[in-house]
């Protein structure tokens, strides 16, 4: 059975689960390093995923749809960013908002476009940008799978985590943006525009949110389903805090993630054999969580700054 | 911001505190002003959804009254509906109160539903007036116990509890699901706990006050107004509710001050999730009877915006329940007599959760109407 359950497969499947975990998780650094939480990746994946959708259905380009799915999520951004900036609102509160408002409106769509509730019709899916040919041999098998086999957005990710991880440490940008983070008043003192700057970072972590959910949907499931996030925004900000609020971290800790669900997808196949319920292999990404928190907070620090509004001295 | 003006720094103090006076006596005026300002802003948002979608918003909203208030089948369903989303909502505040954001009310929501259908199971031998608060009780612990974990964890290591009790939110509800498709399940073909015994259930208000006519209304909205006293009793007159309402407003001078703040964290957000238990007990007791998976519509999540748009008070949750109660009621009748699909109420709540939350639009509204410079 072992042999049946760890197969190239197995990692091919966590590296595309985690990948719209990763995209939000990246983002999330970004933004939280720049002082602003963000819970809203939920609302914000859920908006874009289901932009993607609607918008290819209606174009008939997938492309545009995932434009529309990054455009969709920078708006909703934006309101977050607007609130828990510029009014200094509850960053929580302003977030939850967002996430209702998200579910409020994709729900209100779909039944006005698509005249019932539930999922929508489906889309052509992004197709992979390789696929392993049957008859090459094991080792191929394995790398071509394992390292060749996703679709654009997936390969994206990857390199976003790299390249945001070089622009936190390496550029002026970011050199200021983890000061926004850490002691805003010192930022502004000599002179960056500290809500100028949160609102960039926020800006990024909704298109980053923005590509999470067109993978979702337009990679990965074909179609939009009411709610269907199902809580990645929030394990998204779990993997964030996991991975010590960097962009790589954020992106390995994901991986982690990734493959809990992928393992369980891959066991509830052999319920007959391990015979244990399958909602126990669904609760799984949530434990692992929980149990990841539990061992890393605390060791782990956060921004200094982090959910405090700033108020530039007028 | 107030005009910089050079002077001593004593008189530059002695403005400022003026000047913060005065603010704070704006700020006040606008706390109470601000919800109700947000409902009528967020249903004129909603009218404008309503509009864009091609439907008449008076058309819509006028269905929707009618199908909340329009009769007394009608407020009974207002009530009915109302009757969780304030327990849900005396959660949520009570968590806001000791400084803590029980976003995951819906998990414990549904433990406390399976504790009240599995001890109602037990009791049903008994006579009601010694059944029911047993299984009240046993709903109120599951739904403690839940938070129990996620409150230890923000005590002791600072974990953030908008993840921890999200995430036992969903782990909840795959417990429930599991329970009612093995442990729990009845004969038959749906997945679901058998029907409580007559001694189990909430009394309809209409068994008792035969004039209301058929309705679906019980005695769980009676409860729910008794937890709403027992809550600002509670926050206003007991040690307990002091130290939450401390720490919530300052946790380093609570500790200072020699309260502990990891016990006043896990008992807030225990009790916290003990009231979002009660609000799966009513609905299982008084409207459904069983336990299934869906016996929940939300009421958690909605249960944050009765808590932001009562700004925590345990009547004003009354109010504000009742409010979406009745926006719940009657979107069925606006999604069959306008044909405006019901999600609308949704977008009106998170608008009302935007602008309660962002109080400083208001603020910024009336100070741009009072004429001042703004505040």
């Amino acid at each position: 059975m072992f042999a049946e359950i760890v197969t190239p497969e197995l990692f091919a499947s966590a590296v595309r689960l985690a990948t719209p975990i990763a995209l939000a998780a990246v983002g999330a650094s970004i933004c939280e390093r720049s002082g602003v939480t963000n819970i809203a990746m939920e609302g914000l994946m859920l908006v874009s995923a289901f932009a993607g959708v609607a918008v290819t259905l209606l174009v008939g380009n997938v492309w545009v749809g995932v434009f529309a799915a990054i455009v969709a999520s920078v708006v909703f951004a934006s309101l977050h960013a607007w609130s828990s900036i510029n009014l200094r609102s509850d960053q929580i509160i302003s977030a939850t908002a967002v996430n209702i408002l998200a579910l409020g409106i994709t729900g209100f769509l779909m039944e006005t476009i698509f005249g019932h509730p539930g999922t929508t019709d489906p889309v052509k899916t992004i197709p992979p940008m390789y696929s392993v040919p049957a008859d090459a041999g094991p080792v191929w098998t394995w790398i071509g799978t394992v390292f060749f086999s996703y679709t654009p957005i997936v390969y994206l990710g990857m390199f976003l985590a790299v390249f945001l991880t070089w622009a936190l440490y390496r550029t002026r940008w970011g050199l200021r943006l983890r000061a926004l983070g850490e002691h805003p008043r010192a930022a502004d003192t000599v002179g960056v525009n500290v809500l100028r700057g949160r609102w960039y970072a926020v800006l990024i972590s909704g298109a980053m949110s923005g590509l999470a959910g067109a993978n979702l949907t337009l990679e990965q499931v074909g179609s939009f389903t009411e709610n269907m996030t199902n809580g990645r925004g929030f394990i998204a900000l779990a993997a964030n805090i996991f991975g010590r609020w960097t962009p790589g971290g954020a992106y390995l800790a994901s991986l982690l993630f990734g493959f809990a669900d992928a393992l369980q997808l891959k066991l509830q196949l052999f319920s007959d054999t391990i015979n244990i319920p399958s909602q126990f292999f669904l609760m799984l990404p949530y434990v692992l969580t929980v149990v990841v928190l539990a061992g890393v907070v605390g060791k782990a620090v956060a921004p200094a700054a982090i959910g405090k509004p700033y108020k530039e001295k007028g | 911001m107030p005009e910089a003006k050079i002077g001593t720094p004593a008189e530059e103090l002695d403005a400022e505190r003026r000047f913060a006076l005065e603010q704070q006596r704006v700020k006040r005026a606008i706390t109470i002003a601000t919800p109700f300002i947000s409902v009528v802003i967020a249903m004129l948002v909603g009218s404008l959804v309503i509009l864009i979608s091609g439907h008449s918003p008076a058309e819509a909203y006028s269905a929707m009254i009618g199908g909340a208030f329009g009769g007394w089948r009608q407020i009974g369903e207002t009530l009915l509906r109302a009757t969780p989303l304030i327990f849900t909502g005396l959660a949520v505040s009570y968590g806001f109160r000791a400084g803590l954001f029980n976003i995951g009310a819906e998990g414990q929501l549904f433990l406390g539903g399976l504790a009240a259908a599995f001890v109602g199971l037990q009791v049903g031998g008994l006579p009601p007036l010694v059944s029911l608060p047993i299984i009240i009780f046993a709903a109120f612990l599951a739904g403690a116990a839940w938070a129990f974990i996620p409150a230890l964890m923000k005590a002791k290591i600072g974990a953030h509890e908008v993840i921890t009790t999200m995430m036992f939110s969903y782990i909840g509800k795959y417990l429930v699901s599991y329970i009612i498709n093995g442990p729990l399940r009845a004969e038959g073909n749906i997945p679901q706990t058998t029907e409580l015994p007559i001694a189990s259930q909430l009394p309809r208000i209409s068994d008792l006050l035969p004039f209301v006519g058929q309705n679906r209304a019980h005695i769980g909205i009676v409860l729910g107004i008794i937890a709403a006293l027992i809550v600002w009793w509670v926050l206003k007159y007991t040690v307990m509710g002091y130290e939450a309402r401390a720490v919530g407003f300052n946790p380093a001078a609570a500790e200072t001050a020699g309260i502990s703040v990891a016990s006043t964290t896990i008992k807030s957000l225990c009790i916290s999730g003990g009231l979002a238990g009660l609000a799966g007990a009513v609905e299982v007791m008084g409207v459904h009877y069983r336990l299934f998976d869906q016996f929940s519509s939300g009421f958690g999540f909605t249960g944050i915006a009765v808590a932001l748009l009562a700004k925590n008070n345990p009547f004003g949750v009354i109010l504000a329940a009742i409010l979406f109660g009745s926006l719940s009621a009657g979107a069925g009748t606006m999604q069959l007599e306008a044909g405006v699909s019901q999600k609308v109420i949704t977008i009106i709540q998170g608008t009302i959760i935007f602008l309660v939350g962002a109080e400083m639009i208001v603020t910024w509204a009336v100070a741009r109407v009072r004429g001042r410079k703004g505040v």
